[in-house]
């Protein structure tokens, strides 16, 4: 696996390939949006604005599906900048792979600041280090967490405003000793929220950094294998993306449904 | 794999001003658009269903119209031969009144001329009758007196016919 592009500021270690790649996704989905609502027509509309409605509609079947669509309106934007970052994050790694070979510490440098990674491995003996400066920012289970930390601060701070009874009263049910297991369940799903993105496209653009290496194995032979195998496993992780953005995003949709939900609906 | 906080930080700033950027300046208008069409559309169907209740109406108001001019057209017929029956009836009675007056007026007539024709005759026969008795007498008769006795005489004659 290549590592990653990390260099120290004030203390913190910052990601470059995250911070290009979360950078260069938001710019792509905001473009595509920008775009798609640039000539806005309400009788002539083109196929961009098709696109992005028929997206729009897709959401709010998400939103319907889960809740009532009157209370879950207002997170029409959420669900719609969730599923359309994650889907372009989780498209972004699968392209292209962009390793850089180091051998020399002194070369190890980003604009004069040392590049971590890199030179802890060169110092404990290694011949070189190779650095991926592109990758999905989902493959990486930090900015995988924090989106699913987005969706629990927002759960959370819905069901202590909005429903203050049912949200501290869940805890304890059905029986008061079953606190603890309630509390749990709350992490896990966060836990699980977020990993389940992080897991399923990071070991997506594992199998393809692995394929890419057997490209060089067997005399020709890897190379015929590693192209089949890219053909099919990146078609594969096209849909997996997809998919993973959709389950992001309708997870996102019943957490909060399940906060807002009040005990006089059952 | 590492896990780097700050990558965490990146990202939730990162999608939070993403979120703000699309709210603002992509979801916003497109939303309204979305919701503008809609209200078009419901816009559209309203009028379409009230452009066909008031055909609907306006058929029911037809037939009406047809139904009641058909009507009409039956009341002016039967009202006509009423009419032509009526006054028929009032031109034989007419005709019938007319012919009666003249038969009576006709009567009358001759009547009067019967009247005046045994007028004349009397007086005629009067005269006569004294020129033919003073012829047989040869003398004159006071005709006046003579006159009288005629008269007398035709009168008696007249009551006893």
């Amino acid at each position: 696996m290549h590592e990653a592009p990390i260099v120290q500021i004030a203390g913190l270690k910052f990601d470059l390939a995250l911070i290009l790649t979360v950078i260069v996704s938001g710019i792509i989905v905001f473009a595509l949006a920008k775009l798609a609502t640039r000539n806005l027509s309400v009788e002539n509309p083109g196929k961009l604005q098709n696109f992005m409605e028929w997206v729009v509609e897709f959401v709010q079947g998400l939103i319907s599906s889960t809740m009532d669509y009157k209370k879950g309106a207002p997170f029409l934007s959420l669900g719609l900048t969730l599923i359309m970052f994650i889907f372009v994050s989780n498209m972004l790694g699968l392209p292209l792979v962009v390793p850089f070979k180091y051998t020399d510490p002194a070369a190890a440098n980003f604009f004069g600041l040392p590049l971590t990674t890199v030179l802890d491995g060169l110092n404990s003996g290694k011949e070189y280090v190779e650095v991926g400066w592109w990758k999905s920012p989902t493959a990486d289970a930090a900015s995988a967490m924090g989106l699913a930390l987005i969706v629990f601060v927002l759960v959370h701070f819905l069901g202590i405003v909005k429903n203050p009874k049912h949200y501290f009263g869940h805890y304890f049910k059905p029986f008061f000793f079953f606190f603890p297991i309630n509390l749990i369940e709350q992490f896990s799903k966060l836990l699980t929220h977020g990993m389940r993105l992080f897991g399923n496209i990071f070991a997506g653009e594992v199998l393809i950094s692995v394929l890419l290496k057997m490209s060089t194995l067997w005399f020709g032979v890897g190379a015929v294998a590693s192209v089949l195998g890219l053909i099919v496993w990146q078609g594969f992780s096209i849909f997996v993306g997809t998919i993973q953005a959709f389950v992001f995003t309708i997870l996102a949709m019943v957490y909060i449904s399940q906060s807002l939900e009040t005990d006089e609906d059952h | 794999m590492h896990f780097e906080w700050t990558n965490l930080v990146i990202v939730i700033v990162a999608f939070l001003i993403l979120y703000w950027l699309l709210n603002r300046y992509a979801f916003g208008p497109l939303f309204s658009v979305m919701e503008k069409r809609r209200e078009l559309i419901k816009q559209q169907m309203d009028e379409a269903a009230q452009t066909r209740n008031q055909a609907t109406q306006f058929v029911e108001e037809q037939k009406a119209a047809l139904q009641q001019a058909r009507k009409d057209a039956q009341d002016i017929i039967e009202q006509a031969r009423q009419t032509s029956n009526s006054q028929a009836e009032q031109l034989i009675n007419q005709a019938k009144e007319e012919s009666l007056r003249l038969k009576n007026e006709a009567a009358r007539d001759i009547e009067t001329e019967k009247n005046k024709a045994v007028a004349a005759l009397r007086s005629e026969i009067g005269a006569v009758s004294v020129q033919i008795a003073s012829k047989v007498l040869q003398k004159e008769v006071d005709p006046k007196a003579q006159e009288q006795l005629v008269d007398n005489y035709l009168k008696d004659v007249g009551i006893r016919q």
